[in-house]
């Protein structure tokens, strides 16, 4: 038996034990029958022992009440599960409640190849916001598994394993309220953005997206939803009024994407106060409201949401107050703000997450950049030469009258006599380009080439038409540019195609293409960039060639030298670079830099630069 | 087998884990979660610290006692709904077992198979996911409470990484205790 201190410590409720006591003593009565009378032996009493049915276990009966223990708790909201998976679409969702299903380990076949591929060791874990601060909150983002535990094919089946920074990229985007996600083009912000409202569906977060993007890239991103959610439903908003009032209006489809203009416009239509809250707002291609005095600018900012997510490789194109006016619509400013380089700086650590394709995708095949300096044709260079003299003239004739648009003229005039005579129909590009042409064509490959204008296209493709070149720009209709993708895709007898820099510039995935010629050079870096990412982003599989072409000693020259300056300046907001003193109106200044031009007054000469800048 | 009557579609896991402070208090955690590791409720106790009569009276069972019967049992009976299989990687929070109904599992140190083989794992012991887990000697009957979590959650869950999260969740809020804020939120 235990002494009654170590029972006592055992502290154990003790199971219930049955005792029973058994007694030992027996009364013994003898009878005599008459029969053996001679047996005079008494009769034999035995006691066994016996095995109880429980063992007993001598612990304490007494137990010390020690208070109630104090205790917080924290519940997660889920998502509505439903008994099956669905790819409905809104249409057939009309008259039920949403619901995410839930998958089974093997629902889908793309689920077992993605973890297979997927290095089992390395886990993202969502960190906790800054702006979190209640211990609720806290708990809510550090209680969330591993972005991996939940995008492994599990519970979201995932088409493609995705990159190590993407998955960071997807926690950082699950637990930010208000975020810029500024990767490069290329690096899957779309794929991003798509997993990360997935997960927030999922975690019963959010039930009401809108997502805005520009109207060529709303079949891309239905095509995307498809693929990376396939079990959200979606509804683009399009068509006469009367249905796009009624598509705003439907309450069980969680995700709709509608294009800027349209967003405008449908504002107006149905009003501030009667427009549908969303809880997360998606502007995709955000530099669209670069520009806070625009309608787009201010219908975005007036869209009453919980959260605000802009998605744009350019958070800068020209000047630092394109970033405030993305930084206004994140609510991380307040509106018409003022802010330098260094708070800038400062701001882009909390709300901006950007990567470059050098740093995060080490296998990504390179891209080499060459410059194709070229002499102008002998026509072209008359031509150019008299342009320039005769518009310089004129312009130091205006004087102080002068405005930038004059000055821009006559820039685009000498920009195109460098992509081909008028009057012969001579070009030093063109002669470079056929040749090159000819050559990707003979192994295989595939060329874009991207130049300012559709009438320079229509001029290539006549030129170019053994090649039998396919043509994308504004005057493509809609409808048709989708099969135009398409056949460039497919048809090997189409290596080339053309496109305008307004048109094919964002959005599209041509990573099947080796080959970029920039034609003709546009007004900044982030634009040229954009274009040339159409083909050099994941995906690719081969080296991506951009050729530049520029006209030796002629204004091609001096604008690249300010798309140089200007790369500078993204690298100072964004980068870490510590230039603090970028301009903040370059555009101006630099046009009227690619010409030295005087004002007279008698004998004195004084440089003319833009009214903006001399006042200050 | 005498598995559990489990929905599964509903089969939850609940993560038992304790840490203990530097001045002797202890915190306990308590995380349930869906079959893919999903979070569906946490509940954590505030510091217990054991009193002088209680190092004396219960000695060397003084953990078991407060991890187990006095702080695991108050956060299992303030849970919405329990969940139909308890894991910890603490012996001595396991000895919460002789208290509940529920099947209670040690996930076994060293048995992360990270490699995606898969050795069969000793006798009495069942591989779950990534990990091989183990039952308390006292209560064999778990062992199909165990065969039965193996066929619901993936091969390559890891069971010891919520765990990890509760003692995280943990140290959080300790942290929030600390510094002096009473209701928890941080400035």
């Amino acid at each position: 038996m235990e002494p009654a201190v170590d029972r006592q410590r055992t502290g154990v409720q003790p199971p219930r034990v049955d005792a029973r006591a058994l007694p030992l003593h027996l009364d013994v009565q003898l009878f005599s029958s008459g029969l053996g009378a001679g047996i005079t032996r008494p009769p034999g009493c035995h006691v066994a022992a016996q095995q109880l049915i429980n063992t007993p276990r001598l612990l304490p009966a007494w137990q010390p009440n020690w208070g109630p223990v104090k205790s917080i708790g924290v519940s997660f909201p889920e998502c509505p599960v439903a008994e099956s998976p669905t790819t409905d679409s809104f249409d057939s969702n009309l008259d039920g409640a949403f619901d995410v299903p839930e998958l089974g380990p093997q629902a889908s076949p793309h689920a077992k190849s993605l973890s297979r591929g997927r290095a089992r060791n390395k886990t993202t874990r969502i960190s906790v916001p800054t702006d979190a601060l209640s211990i609720t909150d806290r708990l809510f983002y550090l209680l969330q598994p591993p972005i991996e535990t939940l995008l492994s094919g599990q519970e979201l089946v995932m088409p493609f394993e995705p990159f190590p920074f993407q998955y960071h990229g997807i926690a950082w985007l699950f637990s930010q309220g208000s975020a810029l996600l500024a990767d490069e083009m290329g690096l899957g912000k779309t794929m991003q953005a798509i997993s990360a409202l997935r997960l927030l569906m999922r975690a019963g977060q959010i039930r009401s997206v809108l997502l805005v993007c520009p109207k060529p890239l709303i079949t891309n991103w239905q095509r995307e939803l498809q693929m990376w959610a396939e079990e959200i439903p979606v509804v683009a908003i399009e068509g006469p009024s009367a249905r796009r009032r009624m598509l705003w209006e439907m309450p069980n489809v969680p995700v709709k994407v509608a294009n800027y203009e349209l967003l405008v416009r449908d504002l107006e239509m149905i009003g501030e106060d009667d427009f549908p809250a969303f809880d997360l707002l998606i502007l995709d291609e955000a530099q669209r409201i670069k520009n806070r005095e625009s309608r787009t600018n201010q219908a975005a900012r007036s869209l009453k949401r919980h959260r605000s997510w802009a998605l744009t490789g350019t958070p800068i194109e020209n000047r630092p107050s394109e970033f405030v006016s993305l930084l206004e619509f994140l609510g991380a400013v307040p509106d018409h703000s003022v802010t330098d380089i260094r708070q800038l700086n400062r701001l882009a650590n909390k709300y901006v997450l950007r990567r470059t394709k050098d740093r995060v995708l080490k296998d990504l095949p390179p891209r080499l950049d060459r410059e194709e300096l070229l002499e102008l044709t002998p026509a072209q260079q008359t031509a150019y030469v008299t342009a320039e003299q005769e518009g310089i003239v004129r312009l130091d004739e205006l004087g102080e009258s002068i405005t930038i648009q004059h000055v821009f003229e006559l820039v685009l005039r000498l920009k195109q006599i460098c992509n081909y005579d008028p009057l012969t129909g001579q070009s030093c590009k063109m002669d470079r380009l056929a040749a090159e042409i000819e050559e990707i064509s003979d192994s295989g490959g595939k060329a874009i080439l991207f130049s300012q204008w559709t009438k320079s296209l229509d001029w290539m493709n006549q030129k170019l038409q053994h090649f039998r070149p396919l043509i994308y720009h504004g005057a493509v209709p809609s409808s048709r540019r989708d099969a135009v993708l398409e056949r460039f895709r497919r048809d090997p007898d189409c290596p080339l195609l053309l496109m305008s820099y307004g048109v094919g510039a964002v959005g599209l995935n041509l990573q099947f293409a080796g080959y970029v010629f920039l034609y003709d050079r546009w007004w900044n870096p982030a634009v040229e960039d954009q274009a040339i990412n159409r083909a050099h982003r994941i995906g690719q599989q081969n080296p991506v060639l951009v050729t530049k072409f520029i006209c030796r000693n002629t204004i091609e020259e001096r604008i690249d030298k300010v798309l140089q300056q200007k790369r500078e300046l993204f690298q100072a907001v964004l980068g870490d670079s510590e230039i603090s003193n970028a301009s903040l109106s370059l555009d101006a200044q630099d046009i009227f830099g690619l010409f030295e031009l005087k004002a007279g007054h008698g004998d004195q000469l004084r440089s003319i630069t833009p009214p903006s800048i001399e006042n200050g | 087998m005498n598995g559990p009557a489990v929905n599964s579609r509903a089969f939850r896991i609940g993560f038992l884990a304790a840490l203990e402070t530097d001045d002797g208090a202890f915190v306990a955690g308590l995380l349930v979660t869906n079959r893919y590791g999903r979070p569906l409720e946490f509940q954590c106790t505030s510091p217990v610290r054991p009193t002088h009569a209680q190092q004396l009276l219960y000695g060397e069972t003084l953990r078991p006692f407060l991890l187990g019967e006095l702080m695991g049992r108050a956060l299992l009976d303030r849970l919405g709904s329990p969940p139909d299989l308890l894991v910890t990687d603490n012996d001595h929070i396991l000895d919460l077992r002789h208290h509940i109904a529920i099947p209670m599992a040690r996930v076994e140190p060293q048995s992360d198979d990270s490699t995606g083989a898969t050795t069969a794992p000793p006798l009495g012991r069942v591989r779950m996911g990534r990990r091989i887990l183990s039952i308390h000697s006292s209560h064999e009957t778990d062992i199909a409470a165990l065969h039965h979590g193996a066929t619901q959650v993936t091969a390559d869950a890891d069971l010891q990484e919520p765990i990890e999260r509760v003692r995280q969740a943990l140290a959080e809020t300790l942290q929030g205790q600390q510094s002096g804020n009473p209701s928890g939120t941080r400035s």
